[in-house]
């Protein structure tokens, strides 16, 4: 149970693009082909291991209809991570990536880590958006990119844990102030447990006990 | 009052009283008209001090007003403080402060100002504007902000809710007020945070977000836990408020740790404290806290995996030494009871714990014993013995091993009969004389036998010793006995429903109560009599248990088989009325609120009537028993054989699940010994990589020695001003050593080749002088010979000059050795050992170089010698070729001289020929011809050989 790290991750996309899926399959490897409308926002939490060290990641999955923009905005600024989706099959869904990124930077911390996603690489008969064009997208505003599937796990794992080498890596660096836990990073607890404090009661016994 | 005095003027004075309404109008206008900011902030000061008094007259007249104070007076805290002071006054109902009041507002009128005026102010601008001044950080705005809006939420909770949502940052920024360091602020902003998360799940998660719990356990920690003041209380309100049906935040609750941050809020044990009332109500939230977390009514999963942490962090054992201290509060005990219930419910690992926790008493005596003492016990609060009873309750639920510990604590078999054991409270609760004992035994006791049929059979076995003298009477006919004396019907309520669960599907049970024969006819009696309301219900449950009878009937007993109860029940009660006082169950109220939930709780002991399980049992039976009882004969045996068929495949079933739990053993003893191999292999691995580093470790030694050396070495050499010479020499002499090697092997091959020519030699002047015919030949090895000692002379002059080379450069290197020898002896005392080496390594140089010498001398006087070799070669190949032409004079000359013979031969044939024909003519007899031809056919081979013949 002991980590050394926890990192805070929102999933964010449009909806239906798979967020709920894509966590799922990381947090319990399976995939859930009916899955309920995400309502506001769920939470799920994974430990992984980055050079040798647990890492427990909490990350809250969004629902991407616009009238949960308001609540979803809240959940920029305490976080270190964010996987930014879109569905392969739904050009708009990629279309709609300008839009969230901006809601994104505004609403974030500068260093928030951004991971584009684009999910149901499965679907390769139904592509509506090339992988270049992701890449491309990536590359232009500076995010990592990886094509995953929700569906047949594949790339889901690399996804969060790439993100968490790059916080990591932001960390080693001193990029993160790991001190101020409002940017969704806490350095793992320390062995004492919160001790406490000597009790200093007195005075007789009251009621009774049942026998 | 003097300021007041001083706000209004003269007109007091004068004696004539200004009404409030005039007052405040008068106050409004400076408010609004006065340039001077000054003046407008006593306006809003005088409002202020008025707004309690004048409520109605403040509020409805300077609402504008103030919220305009709050857009354009934003600079000036002071007058902003009063503006909020101000609003907070008229929309609050606070009760302390509208007693101020002179007026005689009653409390009804009171709160609809509050609502009315806090209607007024609900815009969401208002709302927003008031969520920006909470920044402020200065105490006069802050905290009648905090408090303006927190009454706002108190009033209209969904509303504020949604404009605080939409507004960026709102909720993360009253989150801040946890963190002000001024205690009063932090308190107010508790309570804040207590409405605003109220039924809002979409606030709730973003409060938990950022960073709820945390700050929230830490405050808890540093009030003091349990011993903390009211701070500590509003901390585990508003935790509560997050986690209650929350099961995102329940979930990152758990995932975040924070279920071990609870084990030390229950360290209260037998530590002789005193139990403030702040106390008290600190651990009652406390205990409700963990109750949330493991309800019935949460996801499954969700519960299992709190009540796991729960067990391994210690927290269920904190509960169980409250459960068996002294001295703890009734309402505690009671609520701890309950909570240990929920923790333990439906989870084996727990209730597996419970079962062998002992009260620390003499002796030692099973928690489970010592409570069923309390449920059995009249003196107790009925509360308490509810909670004992849903506690036995939850220790069962899905535990088999539970229940046949329990059954056997009263089989005769195994009966202990010199401590007291669950089993012997039970049947003392199950015939004291308190019927609420009566029933809770009941119940208890028929969860002992939910969903277990062995159990069920196990109990028939139990004999109870009535009085000295007789006989002892089967536990199932002392049930039935009671319930004919016609004792309470709480009594009677709790007996059927131990029949009825213990005689549902187990035909055997159904068997032996038919044996008895005067249990039918009771209970036919009890249905057909026409009774008060009150004995509906045991008319209800007798009509269930017959029913029973009837359908789990094996019609083992020819008296009471399926049919005859049947007939039984169309003649005595007829079918109608069986079934209305069948369905009577369902439809009583105490049934539907039973079904509601699993914890027993009813608000008077005379309501505790229907257990939560057995109204499930019910539910089940109602429908199957109505069909069994209109079903004719033919569809019963129908109905036989399909059962029939359906018990073999539940026949089967089992033994499937006999054969999977087998299995399931097994699995798990592989994967114990799985993960005792995984450990052996982790700790190989780890040896292995220990000896991989020590082995690295050592080459990394190894290496840095190495470096150090060659260091040293030039070091050392850098006091040597030859150190490049040193560096130098192996790789000369390497060179020259190969260039030697080279020269042997051009030796050899040299030595090879003349050998050869020497053979050759030989054999040319052997054959020479004899055979003419070879000649030819021999002049032709004679000029590849030639060629031959052309190339050996070329390259001789290159060996040579190679060896010119060598011996200059042998030179060179010799002088820079002794120089560098001279040098390295005078060198200083500290470098003598490495100067040895270096002498050692000189003269070594030096012996190489000498036999190098040697070696040259060789090859030269080598060269030499094959010099003279090839010169005498040489000769003897003009003698040859003198020799070779002589020879070939020799040739012509004789050929010549045969040339003639034949021409001399050729005449003679002629003169022959024409002597021989003359001779014919004169008839002479001449030679045979043939002689003569064959003699003409070889004569030149035989000329030749013979002419040679002739020479030698
Ligand atoms: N084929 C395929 N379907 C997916 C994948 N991920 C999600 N889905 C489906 O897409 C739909 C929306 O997924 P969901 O996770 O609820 O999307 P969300 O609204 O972004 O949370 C569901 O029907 C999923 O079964 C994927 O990787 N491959
Ligand atoms: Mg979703």
């Amino acid at each position: 149970m002991a980590y050394a790290y926890l990192f805070k991750y929102i999933i964010i996309g449009d909806t239906g693009v798979g967020k709920s899926c894509l966590l799922l399959q990381f947090t319990d490897k399976r995939f859930q082909p009916v899955h309920d409308l995400t309502i506001g926002v769920e939470f799920g939490a994974r430990m992984i291991t980055i050079d040798g060290k647990q890492i427990k990641l909490q990350i809250w999955d969004t629902a991407g209809q616009e009238s949960f923009r308001s609540i979803t905005r809240s959940y920029y600024r305490g976080a270190a991570g964010a996987l930014l989706v879109y569905d392969i099959t739904r050009r708009d869904t990629f279309n709609h990536l300008t839009t969230w990124l901006e809601d994104a930077r505004q609403h974030s911390n500068s260093n928030m880590v951004i991971m584009l996603i684009a999910n149901k690489s499965d679907l390769e008969s139904r592509r509506e958006v090339k992988k270049e064009e992701g890449e491309a997208f990536a590359r232009e505003h500076g995010l990592i990119f990886m094509e995953t599937s929700a569906k047949t796990a594949s790339n889901v794992e690399e996804a969060f844990i790439n993100t968490a080498k790059e916080i990591y890596e932001k960390i080693q660096e001193g990029v993160f102030d790991i001190n101020n836990e409002a940017n969704g990073i806490k350095i793992g607890p320390q062995h004492s447990t919160p001790g406490s404090p000597g009790s200093h009661m007195g005075g007789q016994q009251a009621g009774g006990g049942c026998c | 009052m003097n300021f007041l005095r001083g706000v209004m003027g003269g007109q007091q004075s004068s004696g004539v009283q200004p009404s409030g309404a005039e007052t405040i109008q008068k106050l409004c206008d400076r408010v609004a008209s006065s340039t001077l900011l000054e003046d407008r902030r006593d306006a809003v000061r005088a409002l202020k001090s008025l707004s309690k008094k004048y409520r109605l007259e403040v509020g409805t007249q300077a609402m504008d007003h103030l919220l305009n104070v709050l857009q354009t007076d934003r600079s000036d805290s002071e007058i902003i403080g009063y503006a909020l002071d101000t609003l907070y006054n008229i929309v609050s109902n606070d009760m302390e402060e509208a007693a101020e009041s002179e007026e005689e507002n009653q409390q009804v009128q009171t709160e609809d100002l509050g609502v009315q005026f806090t209607e007024l102010f609900m815009k969401q601008e208002n709302v927003t504007l008031l969520l920006s001044i909470l920044e402020e950080f200065d105490f006069h705005v802050r905290w009648p902000g905090v408090k303006l809006l927190t009454t706002l939420l108190k009033q209209q909770g969904p509303q504020v809710q949604q404009i605080v949502l939409v507004s960026p940052m709102g909720v993360s920024r009253l989150m801040d007020l946890l963190d002000d360091s001024r205690e009063v602020i932090r308190n107010d902003g508790l309570l804040l945070l207590q409405q605003l998360t109220k039924g809002n799940a979409a606030i709730q998660k973003i409060v938990a977000f950022e960073n709820a719990f945390e700050r929230l356990l830490d405050i808890i920690t540093e009030e003091g836990n349990s011993d903390g003041g009211i701070v500590v209380e509003d901390c585990l309100i508003l935790l509560q408020n997050l986690l209650k049906y929350n099961s995102s935040n329940q979930n990152f609750f758990k995932e975040g740790s924070y279920i071990q941050r609870m084990k030390p809020w229950f360290e209260v044990g037998d530590d002789n404290s005193g139990w403030s009332a702040q106390k008290v109500t600190n651990l009652h939230l406390m205990l409700q806290l963990v109750r949330v977390l493991v309800s019935p009514v949460n996801p499954p999963g969700s519960t299992s995996s709190c009540q796991k942490v729960m067990y391994q962090c210690g927290l269920l054992q904190q509960l169980c030494i409250i459960l068996m201290a002294t001295g703890v509060p009734a309402d505690i005990l009671t609520e701890t009871i309950n909570t240990v219930s929920e923790v333990i419910r439906g989870s084996q690992i727990n209730q597996d714990y419970f079962a062998s926790v002992n009260a620390p008493s003499n002796p030692p005596r099973p928690a489970i014993v010592v409570l069923l003492m309390s449920m059995v016990n009249e003196r107790q609060p009925f509360v308490l013995r509810c909670a004992v009873l849903y506690c036995f309750q939850c220790f069962l639920y899905k535990n088999q091993k539970g229940q046949a510990e329990i059954v056997a604590t009263l089989l005769p078999s195994t009966i202990d009969a010199t401590s007291l054991s669950a089993g012997q409270m039970l049947c003392g609760g199950l015939f004291s004389t308190d019927s609420l004992s009566n029933w809770c035994a009941a119940v208890a006791l028929a969860h002992a036998l939910l969903e277990n049929s062995t159990q069920k059979e196990q109990l028939l076995r139990v004999q109870l010793a009535t009085s000295i003298g007789n006989p002892p009477v089967s536990l199932l006919q002392q049930c039935t006995n009671i319930l004919s004396q016609g004792s309470k019907v709480q009594t009677r309520v709790g007996l059927l429903m131990l029949l009825c669960t213990w005689l549902s599907n187990c035909p055997i049970a159904v068997t032996h109560f038919l044996h008895n024969a005067s249990n039918v006819p009771f209970l036919t009696a009890q249905i057909s009599e026409n009774l008060g309301e009150e004995e509906q219900l045991v008319q209800g449950l007798c009509a269930l248990l017959l029913g029973i009878c009837i359908y789990y009937n094996d019609s083992s007993l020819e008296n009471n088989t399926k049919e005859k109860l049947k007939q039984l029940i169309e003649k005595r009660i007829g079918k109608e009325i069986f079934i209305e006082k069948l369905v009577f169950i369902t439809k009583h109220e105490y049934y539907s609120k039973a079904a509601q939930k699993p914890q027993p709780s009813f608000s008077s002991p005379d309501h505790m009537m229907f257990d939560h399980e057995f109204t499930k049992l019910v539910k089940e039976l109602e429908a199957v028993i109505i069909k069994a009882v209109y079903k004719s004969s033919e569809e019963d045996k129908k109905e036989e054989e399909v059962k029939k068929s359906l018990e073999q495949h539940d026949n089967i079933v089992s033994h499937y699940k006999n054969v999977i739990r087998e299995q399931d053993i097994q699995i798990e003893e592989l994967k114990q010994s799985v993960s005792s191999l995984q450990a052996k292999n982790e700790q190989f691995q780890t040896t292995v990589s220990q000896q991989l580093a020590q082995i690295q470790q050592h080459k990394d030694q190894y290496n840095i020695l190495k470096v150090q050396l060659g260091k040293e070495n030039q070091h050392h050499n850098t006091h040597n001003s030859n150190a490049q010479v040193n560096g130098f020499q192996p790789e000369e002499v390497n060179r020259l050593k190969e260039e030697i090697e080279e020269l042997k092997k051009q030796q050899d091959l040299l030595k090879g080749e003349l050998s050869e020519k020497n053979v050759l030699i030989q054999n040319l002047s052997s054959q020479a002088g004899a055979q003419i015919g070879q000649v030819t030949g021999a002049s032709e090895e004679a000029a590849e010979l030639q060629k031959d000692m052309e190339t050996l002379r070329s390259q001789l002059i290159v060996q040579s000059s190679e060896i010119n080379r060598l011996q200059t450069e042998r030179l060179e290197l010799l002088q820079k050795l002794e120089a560098n020898a001279t040098k390295t002896a005078s060198g200083d005392h500290a470098t003598e050992p490495k100067n040895n080496e270096h002498e050692e390594k000189l003269a070594n140089l030096l012996k190489e170089l000498n036999s190098t010498k040697e070696e040259l001398k060789t090859v030269s006087e080598e060269k030499a010698s094959l010099k003279l070799e090839l010169d005498s070669a040489r000769s003897t190949a003009a003698i040859l070729q003198d020799e070779k032409q002589k020879l070939t004079l020799e040739v012509i000359e004789s050929k010549k001289e045969q040339d003639d013979l034949l021409i001399l031969l050729a005449d003679q044939d002629q003169k022959i020929l024409s002597l021989k024909n003359k001779l014919k003519e004169l008839g002479e007899q001449v030679e045979d011809e043939d002689d003569l031809e064959s003699g003409d056919a070889g004569d030149e081979d035989d000329l030749d050989e013979d002419g040679r013949e002739d020479d030698i």
